[in-house]
C-alpha cells in the first residue's frame, strides 16, 4: 500500500506540490491524472524515492521510501524519458538490473522476448524512441516489481504494443497483486486500465476516487410529465445539474439508481429514463467550477 | 549502516568498469610517456652512444608534463564517475535504484581511487624495473622512485577528492571542472587581490611584506612541479592528506543533502546562489582594482576598475546562474553590493583603525630597520648570497633611529600617493619595539623631495658600513687581486697584485666609502667610470663601481702613475 499523508515540495520558489493525501491500496492500478506542470512527475517520483518531500511523508507499506533500499528494491519506476547507461545493450542493462534487484526473473526475461521482438545484442540507442520504452518495459516486467511507477507510459507507443502492455499490467496485477501508479494526461486511456482515479491540479489532489463505485453513484435522467413538473419533485434529489428542454427535464443525480428509480415511480412522469454517465461527463459535472480548468485532461 | 555503505554493489562496478575504466588506461599511458618511455628512450641513446640527460629525480625527468597529467586526469575521473549526478534522467535512474546515497557515493569514489592508484604503483614499477633491469648509470635511486610514487598519489588523491566535492554544489560537469582549477587557485587569488588591494587603499601598506614566497607553496600545481627541488614535507603531507578527507567527508555530506533536481542548474544548493554572486563580485572587483592599479596607479582608475569589473562580475554571475543573459533587470542585488562596499571603502579611506597615521613611541624602539625593499625584515630570512651593496639594514644608533622616525613622521604628515609621473623610490621602514612586537610601513616616494631625510641616514657611519661589504667588519677575506674594468667594453684595465700596493689602495678606497655623499650612493650611474673587481683568498670576487667623487683612489692612483691605465682610452 502507497500512503503519502500531507506532502509538499517547493523547486526555488516554485510551489510543486501543496499537501497532497494520496492512497494507493494493494494490487489496484491508481490513474494519476493531471495537465502539463500539475506536479504528477513530482509526485510519482517522490514515491519512487528520487525526490524528497520538504514536508509530509511517503509510505509504502509504512515505511519511508527516501533512502530505503529494501523497500526501493520491490518499486520500479518507469520515467517519460526511458534511461539506459549509455552505450548499452538490453541484455547487459538485463544483467545490471539482476544484479540490484533481487526480485529479477531470468526466465520471465527470456520468455518476454517472444513478447516484445526486440534484438537484446544491439545498443540500445540505435533503437527508436518507441522501441526503447518497449525495452524499458521488458525490463520492469521482467524484474517484477512489487510496486510498478510510470510516468505516461504510454505515449509513443503504437496501438498494438499498447494492448500488450496493458494486457501484461492487467495479467501481473491479478496473478501476484502487483501495485500500479500510472500518471497521464489522457483520461480515456485510464478509463479501461484503472481501479481509482486522482486528479492533481496545480500540485493539489482535487479529487480521489474508486471508477466503479464513481459509476455507479451518479446517473442522467430525463423525464417528463403530463402537467408539468411536479412541485416536489426535486427536494429530495441531490441535484449536481439540470436543464429544461422543451417540456424534458435533464438531470444529472447523485445516488444509487434503484433509490432514484423508486423516488421518481410515484410522480408517474411520461418518459424516464436513467443512463449512466461516460467517465467524461462525471469528471465534468463532479468538479463544477474546477472543470473547466481541467478539460484537456478530459477530451 | 556502516556495513551497508562499504558494501559492494557488482551492477554499479561492471558498469563502471564499462564506462569509465578507460580514463585508468589514459592514465597509465600519459604516465608511461612521462617517465619510463623517457628512461627506455634515454636507454638506447646511450647504446648508440649518443647524448642523454641526467637526471637527478623522476621529475626532473618531465616535471611540467607530469604536473599537467595530476592536475588533469584526476579531475576528467571525478567529473565522470559522477556524471550521473548532472543528467536530469541519469540521476532519477541512480537515484531510484535501491542503494543508498552514501553507498552510491564510496562505490563510485572508490572506483576512482584504484584508477589513480593502481597506473602509478604500476608505473613506479615499471619505472622500477627499467632503471634497475637496464643498469642506468643515473643517480636515481630506489628512494626518488618511491618518493616519487607517494607524493603523486596523495596529489592526485588530493585532486580527485577536491573535484568531488565541487561537483556535489554544480549540477553541471563543465562548471565542475571550471570550479575545481578556481578553488585549487583561490587561496592564493584571493591573498593577492585582497592585500593589492588594500595596499592601493591604505598609505604606508607594506604588500610585499605580506606576500612571503609561501605562497607559491599554496597553489598545488606549482607546488608539485617543484617537488623537483623539495620534497614534501610531513606537514604538507598531512595538510594534503587531511585536506583530502575533508573534501570527501563534506562531498558525501553535500551528496545526502543535495536535491536530485540540482541536475542541470550550475548552483545545486540555492542557498550558494548569492554566496558565488557576491563572491564572484567581489572578486571581480578586486581584479579591476590591481588591474588599473598596477597600469595607471591612480585612484580615479582604480575606481573606475572597481566598478566596471564589479559590475561585470555581478551580471557574469547572474547569467552562471540563470543560465541565460537576459538578467540586466536583476540590477537590485548589485545596488546592496555597492552599498556595502561603499561602507567598507569609507571606513579604509578614513582609516578608522588608525593604520596610516601610527607610530610606535620614540623611546619603545629598540632597533629601526632602513631600506628599499621589505625582504630583509623577515624575521630569520637569510639571503642566499652577500650583497655587496646593503641598503636594507637594522640600524642600533639613536641618531639613526631618530632619523628614521623623522623620515617616517613626516610620511605619515604627507601620506605620499603612487605616482607614475615623478622618479619614485620605494622607502621602506620598520621597527623592532622593545618589547620584540614589530611593525612595517612601505611608501612610494619621489626621491628629490625626501632626498634631506635620506641624507642623514644613508652617510651615517653605522648605516655606511654595513652598506658596504669593503667597510663590513669581517665582510671579506684578505684580497689577493684588484682589477679595473673598462666602464663600456668590461674590458681590463689595470690589475694590481702587490700585496702592499693593494693594502695601500683598499685604505684609500676606504676613505672615499666613508666620505662618500648620499647623492652618489642614492644614483650612481650619473657619476660611474668603471669597475674595481676585488678577488679575495677564497676565491670569491665582489665588485664595486668607480665612481667620480672618489678622490682618495683617484689621487693613488696618480701617486702610482697607473690613473691613465686605469681610465683606459674612457677619457
Amino acid at each position: 500500500m502507497i500512503h503519502l499523508t500531507n506532502v509538499t515540495k517547493m523547486f526555488d520558489r516554485f510551489q510543486a506540490i501543496r499537501g497532497v493525501n494520496m492512497t494507493v491500496q494493494k494490487g489496484r492500478i491508481y490513474g494519476l491524472l493531471g495537465s502539463n506542470g500539475a506536479g504528477k512527475t513530482t509526485l510519482l517520483k517522490m514515491m519512487a524515492g528520487i525526490i524528497r518531500p520538504d514536508h509530509g511523508t511517503v509510505l509504502i507499506d509504512g515505511e519511508e521510501v527516501w533512502e530505503n533500499p529494501e523497500i526501493k528494491q520491490r518499486i520500479l519506476f518507469l520515467p517519460d524519458h526511458v534511461y539506459f547507461f549509455p552505450h548499452t545493450t538490453i541484455e547487459q542493462m538485463a544483467a545490471f538490473y539482476e544484479s540490484v534487484y533481487p526480485s529479477f526473473q531470468r526466465e520471465r526475461f527470456t520468455r518476454l522476448q517472444e513478447l516484445f521482438l526486440l534484438d537484446p545484442r544491439k545498443k540500445i540507442h540505435q533503437f527508436s524512441k518507441g522501441m526503447q520504452r518497449q525495452a524499458a518495459f521488458w525490463l520492469a516486467f521482467s524484474t517484477m516489481p512489487d510496486v510498478l511507477i510510470m510516468d505516461e507510459p504510454l505515449d509513443g507507443l503504437d496501438a498494438v504494443v499498447r494492448q500488450k502492455v496493458k494486457n501484461i499490467i492487467v495479467q501481473e496485477v491479478a496473478e501476484r497483486e502487483m501495485t500500479v501508479v500510472i500518471s497521464s494526461h489522457n483520461l480515456r486511456e485510464m478509463e479501461d486500465l484503472c481501479d481509482c482515479i486522482g486528479i492533481l491540479h496545480g500540485g493539489e489532489m482535487l479529487f480521489e476516487k474508486e471508477l466503479d463505485a464513481m459509476k455507479t453513484d451518479i446517473h442522467k435522467i430525463q423525464v417528463a410529465f403530463r402537467n408539468g413538473i411536479p412541485e416536489q419533485f426535486a427536494k429530495q434529489l441531490d441535484i449536481v445539474y439540470k436543464e429544461q428542454r422543451g417540456s424534458v427535464l435533464l438531470l444529472i443525480v447523485r445516488g444509487a439508481k434503484q433509490e432514484i428509480i423508486s423516488y421518481i415511480q410515484p410522480f408517474q412522469p411520461l418518459i424516464f429514463d436513467i443512463l449512466p454517465l461516460t467517465l467524461e461527463e462525471i469528471f465534468i459535472y463532479e468538479m463544477g467550477d474546477v472543470g473547466y480548468a481541467i478539460e484537456n485532461i478530459i477530451v | 549502516m556502516p556495513s551497508k555503505i562499504l558494501s559492494f554493489n557488482r551492477g554499479l562496478f561492471v558498469q563502471n568498469l564499462r564506462s569509465v575504466s578507460w580514463i585508468g588506461i589514459v592514465h597509465f599511458l600519459l604516465w608511461f610517456a612521462a617517465i619510463p618511455l623517457q628512461l627506455l628512450m634515454a636507454y638506447s641513446q646511450k647504446e648508440d652512444g649518443g647524448i642523454y640527460l641526467e637526471w637527478e629525480s623522476l621529475y626532473s625527468i618531465s616535471a611540467t608534463f607530469q604536473a599537467m597529467i595530476a592536475f588533469t586526469l584526476p579531475v576528467l575521473l571525478a567529473t565522470l564517475l559522477f556524471r550521473y549526478m548532472q543528467g536530469k534522467q541519469s540521476v532519477d535512474f541512480m537515484h531510484s535504484l535501491p542503494v543508498q546515497r552514501a553507498e552510491l557515493f564510496c562505490q563510485q569514489t572508490v572506483f576512482g581511487v584504484m584508477l589513480i592508484v593502481m597506473p602509478i604503483a604500476l608505473i613506479s614499477l615499471l619505472t622500477a624495473v627499467c632503471h634497475y633491469g637496464l643498469s642506468f648509470p643515473m643517480s636515481l635511486t630506489f628512494g626518488d622512485i618511491i618518493r616519487w610514487t607517494w607524493e603523486t598519489t596523495v596529489m592526485e588523491l588530493f585532486v580527485f577528492a577536491a573535484s568531488i566535492f565541487v561537483g556535489m554544489m554544480t549540477g553541471m560537469s563543465t562548471l565542475q571542472v571550471v570550479f575545481t582549477y578556481i578553488l585549487l587557485l583561490f587561496p592564493a587569488g584571493i591573498t593577492i587581490l585582497v592585500l593589492a588591494n588594500i595596499s592601493f587603499l591604505l598609505v604606508g601598506f607594506p604588500f610585499e611584506y605580506y606576500l612571503s614566497d609561501n605562497l607559491e607553496k599554496i597553489i598545488p600545481f606549482l607546488r608539485y612541479i617543484n617537488l623537483e627541488a623539495t620534497s614534501l614535507t610531513v606537514g604538507e603531507l598531512l595538510a594534503y592528506l587531511l585536506l583530502t578527507i575533508l573534501f570527501l567527508i563534506f562531498a558525501i555530506w553535500l551528496y545526502q543533502k543535495r536535491p536530485s533536481e540540482a541536475a542541470t542548474q550550475a548552483l545545486a544548493f540555492p542557498v550558494l546562489r548569492p554566496i558565488f554572486k557576491y563572491g564572484v563580485t567581489f572578486c571581480t572587483m578586486l581584479l579591476g582594482g590591481l588591474y588599473f592599479g598596477v597600469t595607471q596607479n591612480q585612484f580615479a582608475w582604480i575606481l573606475f576598475g572597481y566598478i566596471a569589473f564589479s559590475l561585470l562580475g555581478f551580471f557574469i554571475a547572474e547569467m552562471i546562474i540563470e543560465k541565460t543573459w537576459r538578467v540586466f533587470y536583476k540590477w537590485k542585488g548589485y545596488v546592496y553590493f555597492a552599498a556595502a562596499m561603499i561602507v567598507i571603502g569609507v571606513l579604509i579611506h578614513f582609516d578608522v583603525t588608525g593604520y596610516e597615521k601610527r607610530l610606535p613611541a620614540l623611546e619603545n624602539i629598540r632597533q629601526v630597520y632602513f631600506g628599499s625593499s621589505v625582504y630583509d625584515f623577515v624575521e630569520n630570512h637569510k639571503r642566499p648570497y652577500v650583497p655587496f651593496e646593503q641598503e636594507n639594514q637594522f640600524l642600533k644608533e639613536k641618531e639613526n633611529i631618530r632619523a628614521v622616525y623623522a623620515f617616517h613622521q613626516q610620511l605619515v604628515k604627507d601620506q605620499p600617493k603612487p605616482s607614475r609621473f615623478t622618479e619614485q623610490r620605494q622607502v621602506v621602514i620598520g621597527y623592532v619595539l622593545k618589547d620584540g612586537k614589530r611593525m612595517i610601513r612601505q611608501y612610494n616616494v619621489p626621491s628629490d623631495l625626501y632626498f634631506s631625510y635620506y641624507k642623514p641616514i644613508l652617510e651615517s657611519k653605522e648605516y655606511k658600513k654595513n652598506y658596504y661589504l669593503l667597510l663590513r667588519d669581517q665582510g671579506y677575506s684578505p684580497i689577493r687581486q684588484v682589477t679595473f674594468h673598462h666602464p663600456e667594453t668590461g674590458e681590463r684595465t689595470l690589475t694590481i697584485i702587490e700585496p702592499k700596493q693593494i693594502d695601500s689602495f683598499v685604505e684609500a678606497l676606504k676613505a672615499d666609502l666613508l666620505e662618500e655623499p648620499a647623492s652618489a650612493m642614492f644614483d650612481s650611474s650619473k657619476v660611474w667610470k668603471g669597475d674595481i673587481e676585488f678577488l679575495q683568498s677564497d676565491g670569491d670576487t665582489f665588485i664595486l663601481s668607480w665612481k667620480k667623487t672618489y678622490t682618495h683612489v683617484e689621487k693613488w692612483l696618480n701617486d702610482h702613475q697607473l690613473l691613465e691605465k686605469a681610465r683606459g682610452d674612457a677619457e
